[in-house]
């Protein structure tokens, strides 16, 4: 039986909005690694994904009183993350590379052998070809597993809308990986 | 369809709506290169051990938290612009304004220590203009910081609400993105700030 005695994040937030500022390490704790995913496949680096998280938990830190309502933070923290990976992506897309695929293949590579990483490979590279909006909703539904209501309702959009960008972004990773392997 | 777009039905397989079993056997091959992608996914975890610390590390330099500190002390206001949406001179602005509040214990008409900034690394020259100082274009100026093309200006005002705008290179009005706006009756936005 599970026992009732989780804190919530509501519960931390206000906590931390009173002074206990040491609490903030529980969201971080709770959150880290669950974005850490997402961040790593939309930048495309281990590396990338760790200075993305870690500043979208200063900034929302910075901001937390504007956390409107503390029991969503999750969904609140995802939003800066997001902006931060699409600022991010803007900032560095002329230098979308084969060393960063390269980093999140090679940081994976302890289990399926050599193959299974140059195919991994070969799809982060053609994830860094779409757009970053192809590219979200791409991970969202196929990396972390998302339906596309969850997504439309995380994203604060339509179904429709996001199976148009990622029927756009099948297309684009199949020409993608079949002029690249 | 070009000759890379996934038949419609295969778009459906990949969305996880119908099964390979569901195609018709001349979409087949097209939909085992589908799934063929989606076994490609990598869905390891990824874990960013350092950053827990990194994060507390960088908090704890952050000033205390209270309701009264959030009114009383320095706050910090930061957008950012994109360059290639502006002229050129104002291509990247960011704004971070910091209210530092004199003494509690100060004059009943108490005075608030202000420091505007804007970053505008191509201005030659950038001023503020507002209520406080008659809309005065040259009279406060602010003063470049190093090349990264920070501009400051600290001033101490009167508490209550002022309107302003930064004025670049003496003719272009530009509002403080950090702040609220409020239409000044000739078509221009000003900055509003109050104390």
């Amino acid at each position: 039986m599970r026992r009732e005695t989780q804190v919530t994040d509501g519960d931390i937030v206000r906590a931390v909005l009173a002074g206990d500022r040491e609490r903030y390490a529980q969201l971080v704790e709770r959150y880290r690694d669950r974005y850490a995913r997402y961040a790593a496949r939309m930048l495309g680096s281990v590396d990338a994904a760790e200075d993305a998280v870690q500043d979208a938990f200063v900034r929302a830190f910075d901001q937390l009183a504007q956390c409107k309502d503390p029991n969503k933070f999750v969904g609140w923290f995802f939003l800066i993350l997001r902006n931060r990976c699409f600022a991010e992506r803007r900032r560095s897309r002329a230098e979308a590379s084969l060393e960063a695929a390269d980093s999140v293949a090679a940081a994976d590579r302890t289990d399926g052998g050599a193959e299974t990483a140059e195919r991994r490979r070969a799809l982060q590279l053609a994830l860094l070809a779409l757009t970053p909006d192809q590219r979200e909703v791409f991970v969202l539904k196929h990396v972390e597993g998302l339906s596309y209501g969850e997504i439309a309702e995380r994203l604060s959009t339509s179904i429709p809308s996001l199976k148009m960008r990622m029927h756009r972004a099948y297309d684009k990773l199949r020409e993608e990986l079949r002029e690249h392997t | 369809m070009s000759k890379h777009e996934f038949h419609p039905l295969v778009k459906q397989l990949l969305d996880g709506d119908i099964t390979l079993a569901d195609l018709p056997p001349e979409l087949r091959a097209e939909g085992d290169e589908a799934l063929r992608l989606l076994a490609a996914v990598d869905r390891s975890p990824v874990q960013l051990s350092a950053v827990s610390e990194h994060v507390m590390q960088a908090i704890a330099q952050r000033p205390a938290r209270s309701v009264w500190r959030r009114v009383m002390q320095p706050r910090e206001l930061r957008l950012r612009i994109r360059p290639w949406l502006l002229a050129p001179a104002l291509a990247i602005a960011a704004a971070l304004i910091v209210f530092l509040r004199t003494a509690p214990t100060a004059a009943p008409a108490s005075l608030v220590t202000v420091r505007f900034v804007l970053v505008a690394p191509e201005a030659h020259e950038v001023s503020l203009a507002g209520t406080f100082n008659q809309w005065d274009a040259h009279a406060t100026p602010l003063i470049r910081s190093g090349p990264t093309g920070v501009w400051t200006a600290t001033l101490t005002l009167p508490a209550g609400q002022h309107q302003y705008a930064f004025v670049v290179d003496g003719v272009r009005w530009v509002p403080d993105p950090g702040a609220p706006a409020v239409d000044d009756g000739f078509g221009r936005r000003n900055s509003v700030l109050t104390l």
